[in-house]
């Protein structure tokens, strides 16, 4: 299984850039997701990676094969990379059935008949479609299509497995189980899975290492929770998330180096850090996750609940403060009238400051109200 | 009692309300009115011509009974009509073989030239792709006996047929073998090349809607180019490969111009020549009657073939996901090589008719280019000619003029008719999707498709013998035509429709616009194009029309007849001129809808 490499990866049509200048390198059996919005560059470079699109400059190597270099014109066909692509409409072809689907891959191989037969056999076992094998596609369930999609990328035992947007076109209930299923079998498999979505639960979900687009330029390349807990920028805390990060306008009153003096809600705080960070006076975003917002009579924040969501295992409670709209998320169902005071606090380690002008993450750390 | 008597009168004022909020929805009021007036369009003329194939006339009684020693008068029921004809080898097998061998071949050129063409408009980089797409639908827009007229043109000489000296002959002295003049090759060729741009649209309209996921799955799949087009994409595109070869089999089949112009000199006769002489001789019109009922069954046959091989497992219907990023084929050094090649066989089929009719029109003596003249244009006095009374030139010819806006009034008319009526069944099949009506509505409209244009006008002709007031007018033309060119009209329009959700019509219904409003206001300018595209392909076919209207008019009614009167009484320099005329116009009128509306041709017939 390779390790692939991308460096200064540009593309580019007209004056229109689609990705501009990745760096990335994407380990070894890992499960790497391309997360961002739709036109953020995600599908491009998954195509350039496996060679359906070439990169207008920059290198992709696997290991230490160039598998394109705009400097010494090389592009290796997608047919050479020994890839496996998951399209997000699955692609099958309407006109074989399911079995000559999964089969066509071999024979492209040169298998031979026994082995081909063999390996179909248990493709349609692992991916639990035996019932279908001679179905064409129109007369199967997009969940039925999906997995045939899977079991034909995976019968030619690719060495990296591309997909784009897999799950994008099933139900929500089919999309978790498809989750699970897609989780096991990368362990199963070992092989290196390139995953891309806009789903930002897929990504926490499903992979070893996040990587979040946007505009077509690489925002972070971390594991999830990283992303998660240490978001990279503005952006990036925003976009992952559910519900999102609460974003704060705030004031640093007297700055000083892991520890400073904060103007938020009207009051003072104390931002404290167990980094060493100078932390200059002057606008910040504060950066506080939902979860971070408890609600409880001793808060030492009061604000009004504009809205409740109760969704059965937890209540989204937006609480009015000033002229923000916080989320707090808690345990269980309660549900608040409308306008009713509430008094809520700020826990946790993990309240971030972000620079207002550049958006990127300065500091972590705890907040008291004083 | 009194149950008794208010249940019938309650169950008559409930159905009268039934039907009255049934007709309160246009689409159904249109869905009825089309249905009960296509099964009138469909089913009389059907019946006059069964009951003429199967009953004898007055002149096929008396010929009847000479031979045979009968006793039959007029009217009576018989099947001699179809002993006679299947009896004889020379009227029915021989071209009935020919028609079917034509057919064959002109299938296969058909497809060969056009599906070639469209897989590289599609899928490959060759230069110069907008122009090329443009020129290669000329040889549909033209008549199809253009090109008939044309190799008549280049390759007539003085060993063959009449003797009338071609271009060929008079350049360079070779006189080609008679087998290449006339008969089944320059049938079968001229007919491949009028339909390739229907091959084109077709299958590149396949091609371009395919998803590129599906051969790009197989390119990671380490499928080879030829692999994928031999696996994938030849298969994917085999239903409109399938109804191109339908379509222009059951077309040649029908085409009459054609072999008349480059078949029947070389004694090369197929059903519809056939058709046509057996109706001109009162004698033999039953055989006549005969021979379109076999030619309709044909139709019938090949589109039951169709039908079952589209209505198979395997759904072609493709979901279309991230497409538009198909990766095209580099030609490389190659590119310039075929662009050329295309730019000769381009310049062959579809410009170099042009410049053939117009020298042809300007040889005083045929087929000699040293003797131009612009008498055949210009001249105000009679030109003479062999055996007919030509008139003047053809700018100053009344009878021309006539003919021409006869022909140009014809098509106008046909056009408006057929084209709204198109928009109406497309709406009224659209909304009624599903229901047996519909169904039935959309057959019935497609029907005149199985009928080749021949048959069709002698089924009218029988109608109007019965019908006589209707005998030799132009509301029959208008009739005929109207109903002839209804199926492509109704399903482009049906198409269009198909694709607006109707939430769309709904929306406005909600604001309270009334029907005629939704449908000029909202329906209308979302599928501007291709309704104008409804209109267009009516009037060009109209326009270029021969073997429909052969049959039901005089000489000087319209230009096509008039235009085959000067070629068989060997005025080609006439002919030609007439024919330069129509193709200009035909093109002129593509060419202006084109650039004022964006419709155009291909998207008449199903292309994108």
């Amino acid at each position: 299984m390779p390790r692939i490499t991308l460096t200064h990866v540009t593309k580019q049509w007209g004056s229109f850039i689609g990705v501009n200048d990745l760096n990335l390198e994407i380990a070894d059996e890992s499960f790497i997701t391309l997360l961002g919005s739709s036109g953020c560059g995600k599908t491009t470079t998954l195509r350039m990676i496996a060679g359906l699109e070439t990169p207008t400059r920059g290198e992709i190597r696997f290991d230490d094969k160039l598998m394109f270099s705009s400097e010494k014109n090389i592009n290796v066909p997608p047919a050479k990379r020994e890839v496996g692509f998951l399209f997000q409409n699955y692609a099958l072809w309407p006109h074989m059935t399911v079995t000559q689907n999964i089969a066509f891959g071999l024979e492209t191989l040169k298998w031979k008949k026994k082995e081909i037969s063999e390996r179909v056999a248990e493709m349609l076992q692992v991916m639990r479609i035996e019932p279908f094998a001679d179905r064409y596609p129109a007369e199967l369930s997009g969940g039925q299509q999906q997995r045939v999609a899977i079991a034909r990328t995976l019968a030619p035992k690719p060495r990296v497995l591309f997909m784009d947007e897999p799950l994008s076109n099933l139900d929500a209930k089919l999309r978790g189980e498809m989750r699970t299923e897609l989780k096991r079998l990368h362990k199963d498999t070992g092989s290196t899975f390139v995953y891309v979505t806009h789903d930002q639960l897929e990504a926490m979900t499903l992979s070893t290492r996040i990587c979040m687009m946007n505009e077509g330029v690489l925002q972070q390349y971390a594991p999830p929770l990283e992303v998660y807990n240490r978001p990279a920028n503005l952006f990036v805390a925003d976009f992952v998330g559910n519900p999102s990060m609460n974003i704060v306008n705030a004031r640093v009153v007297r700055p000083g180096r892991g520890t400073a003096e904060l103007e938020v809600f009207g009051k003072k705080a104390v931002f404290s850090s167990d980094e060493d960070v100078e932390l200059p006076s002057g606008d910040i975003k504060l950066g506080i996750r939902p979860e971070f917002l408890p609600i409880s009579r001793e808060g030492d924040l009061e604000g009004t609940a504009y809205s409740t969501l109760p969704a059965g295992m937890e209540t989204t409670v937006k609480i009015k403060i000033g002229d923000t709209i916080l989320s707090a998320v808690v345990f269980g169902a309660i549900d608040y009238e409308t306008d009713a005071p509430i008094r809520f606090s700020i826990t946790g380690s993990r309240i971030l400051i972000f620079n207002k002008d550049t958006g990127l993450l300065t500091a972590s750390g705890s907040v008291q109200i004083l | 009692m009194s149950q008794n008597a208010v249940n019938p009168k309650r169950r008559l004022s409930n159905a009268l309300y039934a039907v009255k909020s049934y007709f309160s929805v246009q689409a159904n009021v249109l869905i009825v009115l089309f249905a009960v007036l296509l099964l009138v369009l469909t089913i009389y003329p059907m019946y006059s011509v069964i009951r003429s194939a199967f009953t004898v006339g007055k002149m096929e009684a008396m010929r009847y009974n000479t031979l045979m020693h009968l006793n039959l008068k007029e009217g009576d029921w018989t099947l001699l009509n179809f002993e006679v004809l299947l009896g004889n080898e020379f009227t029915f097998w021989r071209p009935l073989w020919n028609s079917l061998r034509m057919s064959a071949y002109a299938s296969i050129i058909a497809i060969l030239l056009g599906g070639t063409f469209a897989f590289l408009i599609t899928r490959t980089d060759i230069y110069c792709k907008k122009f090329f797409s443009a020129v290669f639908i000329f040889p549909y827009i033209m008549p199809s006996w253009t090109l008939a007229l044309v190799w008549k043109n280049v390759f007539a000489n003085s060993q063959v047929g009449t003797g009338v000296v071609g271009m060929l002959e008079s350049m360079t002295g070779i006189c080609v073998p008679g087998w290449v003049v006339y008969g089944i090759f320059p049938c079968a060729l001229v007919m491949g090349i009028h339909y390739a741009p229907f091959a084109y649209i077709l299958i590149g309209g396949t091609l371009r809607n395919m998803d590129a996921n599906l051969e790009e799955a197989a390119t990671i799949l380490q499928a080879s180019r030829g692999r994928i087009l031999r696996k994938i994409t030849v298969p994917i595109v085999m239903p409109a490969l399938f109804s191109t070869v339908l379509l222009v089999f059951s077309s040649t089949m029908a085409s009459y111009a054609v072999p008349v112009f480059v078949g029947s000199p070389g004694n090369f006769f197929v059903l519809s020549t056939q058709l046509s002489s057996l109706y001109k001789n009162m004698s033999s019109r039953g055989q006549a009657y005969v021979m379109t009922i076999v030619l309709i069954l044909f139709g019938v046959l090949l589109l039951g073939i169709n039908q079952w091989f589209t209505g198979k497992r395997k759904s072609f219907t493709t979901v279309t996901g991230k497409s538009g990023q198909v990766s095209y084929i580099k030609l490389g050094k190659a590119n310039v090589a075929i662009a050329a090649l295309l730019v000769v066989v381009l310049f062959l089929i579809a410009i170099f008719p042009i410049i053939s009719f117009a020298l042809e029109s300007l040889c005083d003596v045929q087929g000699d280019y040293s003797t131009l003249t612009l008498k055949y244009w210009l001249s105000r006095e009679d030109i003479g000619g062999f055996a007919v009374n030509a008139g003047h030139g053809i700018l100053f010819n009344s009878m021309i003029w006539t003919a021409l806006w006869g022909s140009i009034k014809l098509s106008l008319i046909v056009s408006l008719i057929v084209g709204t009526c198109g928009i109406l069944i497309g709406y009224a099949v659209a909304r009624k999707r599903g229901t047996r009506l519909a169904g039935m509505v959309s057959g019935l409209a497609f029907f005149p498709y199985l009928v080749p244009s021949m048959a069709f006008g002698a089924i009218f002709l029988a109608v109007s013998t019965q019908l006589t007031f209707l005998r030799g007018t132009l509301i029959l033309l208008v009739i005929v035509g109207s109903i002839k060119y209804l199926p492509f009209a109704s399903r482009s329009g049906t198409n269009s429709m198909m694709q607006l959700s109707g939430e769309i019509e709904e929306a406005a219904v909600i604001v309270g616009a009334s029907w005629p409003k939704r449908m000029l206001r909202v329906l209308f300018p979302i599928q501007k194009s291709s309704f104008i595209s409804g209109y267009l392909l009516p009037f060009i076919s109209c326009m270029r029309e021969l073997s429909l209207f052969v049959l039901l008019t005089t000489d000087s009614v319209l230009i096509t007849k008039l235009l085959s009167y000067f070629d068989e009484k060997a005025v080609t320099q006439m002919s030609n001129g007439i024919n330069l005329l129509i193709v200009i116009i035909v093109l002129l009128v593509n060419f202006a809808t084109n650039k004022l509306t964006g419709a155009s041709i291909d998207k008449g017939v199903g292309g994108n």
